[in-house]
């Protein structure tokens, strides 16, 4: 479960020592139980990604708790954070961040490398969630060879890969065409409720927010909960 | 992630970037090779100064004087730590004359024991050592002390020397010129010795062991009741040399004769002047060749630090992902690490190649440019490459490698995943 407790950031604008401050995050707080489906819907610069990065653990909040399970992410370090992430999280962004110079298959097992994985055991586990994905044929190719929809799936199974109790979705459909957007979502929704994933997703398009089983809605650093549905 | 992958993932960046990295490690290359070979030739000339002084025979040894020198002292000798050889020579103070075939002159003669000579490297040109009484061994220009004083010569003119072979003639001796009634002593010259290593060393003298004192003490005796009294002369004046049996040593046995009250002389503190001043040169040629290999650091730092800025977005994933700090500078350690081992490993290749060239082509070209006058002992080594050199080099390169990666390195871990992802190329 995550558990944030009245988060609050600013950030720091203008020239150095007439710095004026802009506060991104007002005291906010969420909850995201296992296996739920969370969405945080927002217009651009409502700071719905800030809070994702805090989330994550790409930034520090000025103030306010982020528990991963009882964990408190903001009195980690950087490489403790790092760490963490390695361990328990996954994630999707909205222009897939593949690595360029790494096929699809090897792009899949990074996650596995950094995590010291022996080479035998990665193989077994990429070939099976390959074939699980239906990606088996784009395998071999690099980023630049696969159409968007391929890029973004293949970026789902490297959030896959590590098996993550929680995987965070920042815009998963941004760059897709609405009909590779449903697949995406498709895909996430059969994930959550095969593995029990929680995915945290951010998004501006309420069509994506509406797949979720919890609802935020963002405006101007302020976060609503929109309600609480079951999917069927 | 395991060192195993870690290298992959150093080398798949390598080969992304093959050209660059390429043209880097070459740089690396050039500069390491020119700081080798630049110190390689402090090592040559000193090498060959050092033989030079070394083929002398002359380093090893320690004169000792003495007042009151006594057979007894030259064995205690023997006992110091790393003594090789004591040479206990004693040198026939009166004028003898030497007559061989009607050549005459004035004998420079040594007494000495030939088993402690060859044991501190006396060698023979041709002949053997004296094994019998009544032998004798001559000095390399010993023909030279022998005139005929019966043919005429002009001023301008060398003297009537002896020539021809010399082993197996008969040296009479005697003390007195005039022949009659003289009492002669007779050697056999049985091997002559080998020509001093120094040009300007003129070995005349004749070598005779040391039993035959008595009998020649007795010549004298005999012969001098008609000379003229002269008072308290020594018969044989003492000259003893001490052999070291390595250079290393020769300070502490001088140092240990000096203590006992000696007298003596070695050539150990101008060896040790020589070492010095070419322990400076090397200093200044390996920096010299440090500053080539800073000038190729400016280019490791370079592709670094464009290796960082590419990868940035890719920094950022990994980061993301949950690469740690730790493990992000450690890749682009590695990778200016990789380059600085590949340049230092091709440069010591190529260093030794130059070095064996140049130790081959150049005296034939400065022998050439001098009209060929140098002849045989011109024998210089241009250019050694001792381990400590490539050890040396290999340190220097590989840390300057590592210094200009580390800024990079630290700009890599540095990186903010945020701003990263947003990075677009």
């Amino acid at each position: 479960m995550i558990e944030v407790k009245e988060l609050s950031h600013s950030f720091r604008v203008g020239k150095k020592g007439k710095e004026t401050e802009v506060p991104v995050l007002k005291e906010l707080s969420l909850k995201a139980r296992d296996g739920e489906i969370v969405s945080i819907v927002g217009r651009s610069g409502s700071g719905k990604s800030t809070l994702l990065h805090i989330l994550a653990g790409f930034l520090q909040p000025d103030t306010g708790r982020v528990l991963v399970d009882g964990t408190d992410l903001t009195a980690m370090n950087e490489a403790q954070r790092a760490a963490f992430r390695l361990e328990r999280f996954g994630f999707v962004f909205q222009n897939f961040q593949l690595m360029p110079g790494l096929t699809a298959f090897e792009n899949i097992e990074l996650p596995l490398t950094l995590k010291g994985v022996p080479a035998a055991e990665r193989k077994r586990k990429v070939e099976e969630l390959l074939e699980s994905t239906g990606l088996t044929e784009i395998r071999g190719h690099y980023p630049n060879e696969l159409s968007g929809g391929q890029q973004q799936r293949v970026g789902i199974a490297r959030a896959l890969i590590t098996e993550p109790p929680v995987i965070f979705a920042d815009e998963p459909t941004g760059s897709l065409d609405s009909e590779t957007e449903q697949d995406i979502l498709n895909l996430i929704l059969s994930l959550n409720r095969k593995y029990g994933i929680t995915f945290v997703i951010i998004t501006h398009d309420d069509e994506v927010a509406a797949i979720a089983n919890r609802q935020y809605r963002m405006h101007d650093g302020e976060l609503t909960e929109g309600g609480l549905r079951h999917v069927v | 992630m395991s060192f195993k992958d870690q290298i992959g993932f150093v080398r798949q960046h390598i080969r992304r970037n093959r050209l660059r990295v390429f043209m880097t490690v070459l740089a690396a290359t050039m500069g390491t090779a020119f700081l080798i070979v630049l110190a390689s030739v402090g090592f040559g000339l000193q090498k060959t100064i050092k033989d030079d002084i070394l083929s002398n025979q002359m380093v090893t040894q320690i004169e000792v004087y003495s007042e009151d020198m006594t057979d007894a002292k030259t064995d205690a000798m023997k006992e110091i730590d790393h003594v090789e050889a004591v040479v206990y020579r004693k040198q026939l103070v009166p004028v003898v004359m030497g007559e061989v075939e009607g050549h005459t002159g004035s004998m420079n003669t040594h007494f000495t024991n030939f088993g402690d000579e060859q044991a501190s490297g006396f060698k023979l040109a041709e002949g053997r050592f004296p094994e019998n009484q009544g032998e004798a061994i001559v000095g390399s220009k010993f023909a030279e002390q022998l005139v005929d004083e019966s043919v005429e010569t002009a001023e301008d003119e060398e003297p009537a020397y002896f020539e021809g072979e010399l082993i197996g003639k008969t040296v009479n001796l005697s003390f007195s010129e005039s022949e009659d009634g003289a009492e002669t002593v007779p050697l056999t010259i049985v091997g002559i010795k080998e020509e001093p290593g120094k040009d300007w060393a003129f070995d005349g003298y004749l070598y005779v062991d040391q039993s035959l004192i008595g009998e020649m003490e007795t010549a004298y005796a005999a012969t001098s009741a008609d000379l003229p009294e002269e008072e308290d002369m020594p018969f044989t004046s003492s000259q003893v040399n001490v052999y070291a049996d390595d250079l290393a040593n020769v300070k502490a046995i001088t140092q240990t004769l000096k203590d006992d009250g000696y007298s003596v002389y070695s050539v150990s503190e101008e060896i040790e002047q020589i070492d010095v001043f070419f322990l400076a040169l090397k200093a200044g040629l390996i920096f010299v060749g440090t500053i080539a290999i800073l000038i190729a650091s400016i280019g490791i730092f370079n592709t670094m630090t464009m290796a960082v800025t590419e990868r940035t977005r890719e920094i950022g994933v990994m980061k993301a992902l949950g690469a740690g700090p730790k493990l992000i500078q450690r890749l682009f350690l590695m990778e200016s690490a990789w380059i600085g081992i590949v340049g230092t490993v091709i440069a010591v290749v190529i260093s030794y190649g130059v070095s064996f060239a140049a130790n081959a082509i150049l005296p034939i070209v400065v022998d050439a440019a001098l009209g060929g006058e140098t002849g045989d002992s011109f024998e210089v080594t241009f250019s050694v490459i001792p381990w400590q050199l490539v050890l040396i080099a290999s340190a220097i390169s590989l840390s300057v490698a590592m210094i200009s990666g580390w800024r990079p390195a630290r700009k890599a871990t540095k990186t903010d995943v945020i701003g990263a992802l947003r990075h677009e190329l």
